[in-house]
């Protein structure tokens, strides 16, 4: 059983030219290398699943929150935000994006395996925490086993345009080694289905459970829809410093389009969007030029 | 254009490029434009067109997820004397993968025509996984066969899961989430009929059940030719099909695990068998799972 992350990066600090070498090597030579020294993310397959021990005064039980979408819609900013609040407990060794649910697919999924993904949310008396794997509302199978783990888990879910989303995606997904396939821009068009896959998980969850916020929102007014984010929590006013930072920015290029090929994907979603606006009351087309301009409505 | 590196890099032998670490593998066929089936710089010379023969759109399709038997089904087709075979199947199959951002017109359309070389009074068609499954692709399809005769294979979802799981494990995805969601995607068949048939007339989309075509090759590939228009040929029924699909894996699944991905899939059976009203939902082992 582990009892300290696989990644230390404070504990093993190299020099500083070092680490730039590193960072300038491709993106793949740089995987092969952590992968040499048994250093995985989260999501790949060799990633160590046991769960950390609980430290001194933490306790371990449920999630109380799980933020579940989407990528590259400023999930990591927002978890990083929400995890200021003192009434959060966020351990600075645990990864935002736990991950622990994708792997039960095709596996049973049994009381051991419950108690392991509680052991994964350690917390002192009086906390509340969680985590945010962005990719859990396109997969589908992680919602019966979320309700199954953590039924009083409240969800949380950043939304974005959806071509924008899918541009933002694809080059990160580039930028990391992502192969240049069809399998992976499959994954990239997928990840911006939204409403289908919550109209499912609200078969598991009460939709006062549930709460989508919409990132361009979010970048308008971030101590505004904050304030949203906190009250659902149920945590109290608070403001964090400089909400407007970037975090996990990624790659600044962008997918290019053919605009007819825009217009093409633009039908893929047009649906999903329009179901999505009459699922969600808050959600302000406007803000999404793509389809506003398509004529798609609620 | 694949390099002289790309060849070298291809000509070595599947266990020596195993040697190479998974991560870098994609790198190194994009270094030496080595490219593979389902990589978008993919896109082999379309096959040369014999004196005799002319290029022209596919007559017909085959769609169908992998391991949904749709590639069996496309070869026992092309056993007939009037339809053609496709020379070059991976690069038919993948032709359109690279279309989600690029522009597609005339010019792509007659490149996708080349690949269907035939002699007149024969037909012609390919098989795709990708056509059915991945949304940009299909209408594609209608720009540039607009007139194919479009068969779907479809299978019991949960096991198209399973299969496909094993299938990707030997491949050691370094993204397991995605491969594992691409599997579960595929296995919404109802939606992507649905879909086709917004594309193509209604009476040009056929929907084959995988296990029937297993329990009744004969009968089923006579339907397919009554189907496709070319005539049901005499002959002797044909033998149990060796399709190389692993065998069903209820073994692989416990009880709480099928019924807990069957439920996934409930609504989009019932919109298929709205779609199809002489689908057999008996023949899948996961309609009885409780669900």
């Amino acid at each position: 059983m582990a009892t300290a992350p696989l990644w230390q990066p404070e504990a093993v600090r190299p020099p500083e030219f070092v680490r730039r070498a590193f960072r300038d090597l491709p993106p793949n030579v740089r995987t092969v290398l952590l992968h040499a020294r048994g250093d995985y993310a989260p999501w790949e397959a060799g990633y160590d699943a046991a769960p950390p021990s609980p430290g001194p005064g933490e306790v371990v039980g449920p999630p109380d929150f799980v933020g579940i979408g989407v990528q590259k819609a400023g999930t990591s900013w927002w978890y990083e935000l929400v995890s200021e609040h003192p009434g959060v407990f966020d351990r600075p060794d645990l990864p935002k994006e736990r991950h622990f649910l994708t792997r039960f697919c095709t596996e049973p999924f049994g009381p051991g395996d419950v108690e392991e993904f509680h052991r994964w949310f350690p917390r002192p008396h009086g906390s509340i925490t969680g985590e945010w794997t962005p990719e859990y509302l396109a997969y589908p199978w992680v919602a019966p086993l979320l309700a199954q783990a953590a039924p009083d888990a409240k969800l949380l879910v950043l939304v974005r345009d959806p071509i924008d989303r899918f541009r933002s995606g694809s080059a990160f997904r580039l930028s990391m080694g992502a192969p240049d396939t069809s399998l992976t821009v499959a994954d990239a068009v997928r990840q911006g289905v939204t409403a289908r896959w919550l109209r499912w998980y609200l078969r598991f969850f009460p939709s006062d459970q549930v709460l989508v916020q919409q990132y361009e929102q979010c970048r308008a007014d971030p101590e505004g829809q904050l304030a949203v984010t906190y009250d659902f929590l149920g945590l109290d006013p608070y403001r964090p410093a400089d909400v407007r930072r970037e975090v996990n920015v990624g790659a600044r290029a962008k997918v290019e389009f053919d605009p007819a090929a825009e217009a093409r994907l633009v039908d893929v979603y047009r649906e999903d969007v329009s179901d999505l606006a009459r699922l969600v009351p808050t959600l302000d087309l406007s803000l999404w030029p793509s389809f506003a301009d398509h004529g798609v409505t609620r | 254009m694949t390099t002289l590196g790309g060849r070298l890099y291809a000509g070595l032998p599947t266990s020596v490029r195993r040697l190479v670490p998974v991560d870098l593998r994609s790198d190194l066929r994009a270094r030496f434009a080595a490219w593979e089936p389902g990589d978008l710089g993919f896109e082999p010379a379309p096959p040369p067109v014999a004196p005799g023969e002319h290029p022209g759109p596919p007559d017909f399709l085959v769609l169908g997820p992998p391991e949904s038997g749709a590639r069996w089904w496309l070869s026992l087709i092309e056993d007939h004397p009037d339809v053609a075979p496709t020379r070059d199947p991976e690069g038919a199959a993948h032709a359109l993968d690279r279309y989600c951002t690029e522009a597609f017109d005339d010019e792509q359309v007659a490149r996708f025509h080349r690949r269907f070389p035939r002699r007149p009074g024969r037909i012609i068609g390919h098989w795709s996984s990708d056509g059915l499954s991945y949304p940009w692709i299909a209408p594609l399809l209608a720009v540039a066969a607009p007139r194919a005769k479009v068969l779907v294979l479809v299978r019991d979802p949960v096991d198209l899961v399973a299969d496909r799981v094993v299938a990707t494990a030997a491949r050691r995805a370094p993204h397991p989430g995605s491969s594992l969601a691409d599997a579960v995607d595929r296995g919404f068949v109802g939606a992507q009929v649905a879909r086709l048939r917004e594309l193509f007339p209604a009476d040009a989309v056929r929907v084959l059940q995988y296990e029937r075509c297993r329990a009744d090759s004969t009968g089923a590939l006579a339907a397919t030719y009554r189907f496709l228009g070319v005539p049901v040929p005499d002959g002797p029924a044909l033998p149990h099909p060796a399709d190389g699909t692993t065998p069903a894996p209820a073994e692989r699944l416990d009880a709480a695990t099928r019924a807990r991905l069957w439920a996934m899939y409930v609504d989009d059976t019932a919109l298929l068998s709205e779609l199809v009203p002489d689908l057999d939902l008996g023949r899948w082992p996961s309609s009885g799972s409780g669900a």
